[in-house]
């Protein structure tokens, strides 16, 4: 049963993947940043829909909140549009090994540094060595 | 040319990263749903302003475009759901490096036969070294990741 759960996790990583093909592809006509647009506004509509049936937190914790926990969607324009410019150029996998890359790396220094309200958990050499893996697989790619 | 895209992509993995753990901050208070709203709407509106300006595109000719490159959003609302659905089942650790596996086979895949009229590049030798050293450093990234969390629990 848990492997169900397993594959599903592996095609969430898969979609990934081939939203940022397509909105390569569909940025080289409508335009870059217009296709990172277009995603934000349909995204937006379809949440703002499952929100209103399925919702069960507390939007309204938005005026409450510190405003750096707000920076989402900030961060989330900047990432797809390097994607939607970076895909037609460098291709669709060395495009997604640095993003996961960069992930990796930022979430290891995070958790060391224990920022953005994290729990702090140092980083093991086990994971230095990961970093220098996907440094030469990237360098391989490349 | 393209090592400054490399770099700029290893930036946006940063730029995620930070985004999860500002989002996972905030979703812990509003909810899950709430937090994913949020991004996307208050993303939408800077990207409004930000097209009205300096778009060099035509957004609204996204209306003539063909419908299986606009289901995009589908795969990105998708991503959310199936990492909503498994989380909770297989844990945090397993979802997120599960998921990272499926990205890059797929990216490669979709490069090797130049899926969705994006360039083709094979799948060669090379790639599949650094699928292979990948495959290592996410085991490695598990193994000390599962030491991290038993030790938290002893901590408790």
């Amino acid at each position: 049963m848990k492997v169900l759960f397993y594959i599903a996790a592996l095609l969430a990583g898969a979609a990934l993947s081939v939203e940022g093909a397509l909105y390569a592809i569909l940025g080289e006509s409508i335009g870059k940043l217009e296709s990172s647009l277009y995603n934000f506004v349909v995204g937006t509509i379809i949440l703002g829909i499952a929100l209103l049936f399925w919702g069960k937190g507390t939007l309204s914790y938005t005026v409450k909140a510190p405003k750096w926990q707000l920076t989402g969607g900030l961060l989330g324009i900047i990432y797809l549009t390097v994607l939607v410019i970076g895909i037609p150029l460098i291709g669709v996998g060395l495009a997604m090994s640095s993003v996961v890359v960069g992930q990796l790396v930022m979430s290891m220094i995070i958790e060391h540094k224990g920022w953005l309200g994290s729990p702090m958990v140092k980083v093991r050499p086990e994971k230095i060595i990961a970093v220098f893996l996907m440094l030469v697989s990237i360098f391989l790619i490349y | 040319m393209s090592i400054f895209i490399l770099i700029a992509s290893l930036i946006g993995g940063v730029l995620l990263s930070a985004q999860s753990s500002v989002n996972g901050s905030f979703s812990s208070k509003a909810g899950t749903l709430e937090s994913a709203f949020l991004t996307f709407i208050t993303g939408g509106m800077m990207l409004f302003i930000i097209v009205l300006f300096f778009g060099t595109g035509n957004f609204l000719s996204f209306l003539e475009a063909p419908g299986w490159q606009l289901s995009a959003v589908w795969f990105g609302v998708g991503y959310l759901f199936l990492t909503i659905l498994t989380v909770p089942k297989i844990g945090v650790i397993a979802a997120n490096l599960s998921a990272i596996i499926g990205q890059l086979s797929t990216g490669m895949l979709i490069d090797n036969f130049g899926w969705f009229g994006g360039m083709q590049i094979s799948f060669d030798l090379k790639r599949l070294l650094a699928l292979g050293l990948m495959l290592i450093a996410l085991w490695l990234i598990y193994q000390a990741n599962i030491k991290d969390r038993k030790q938290a629990l002893e901590a408790t």
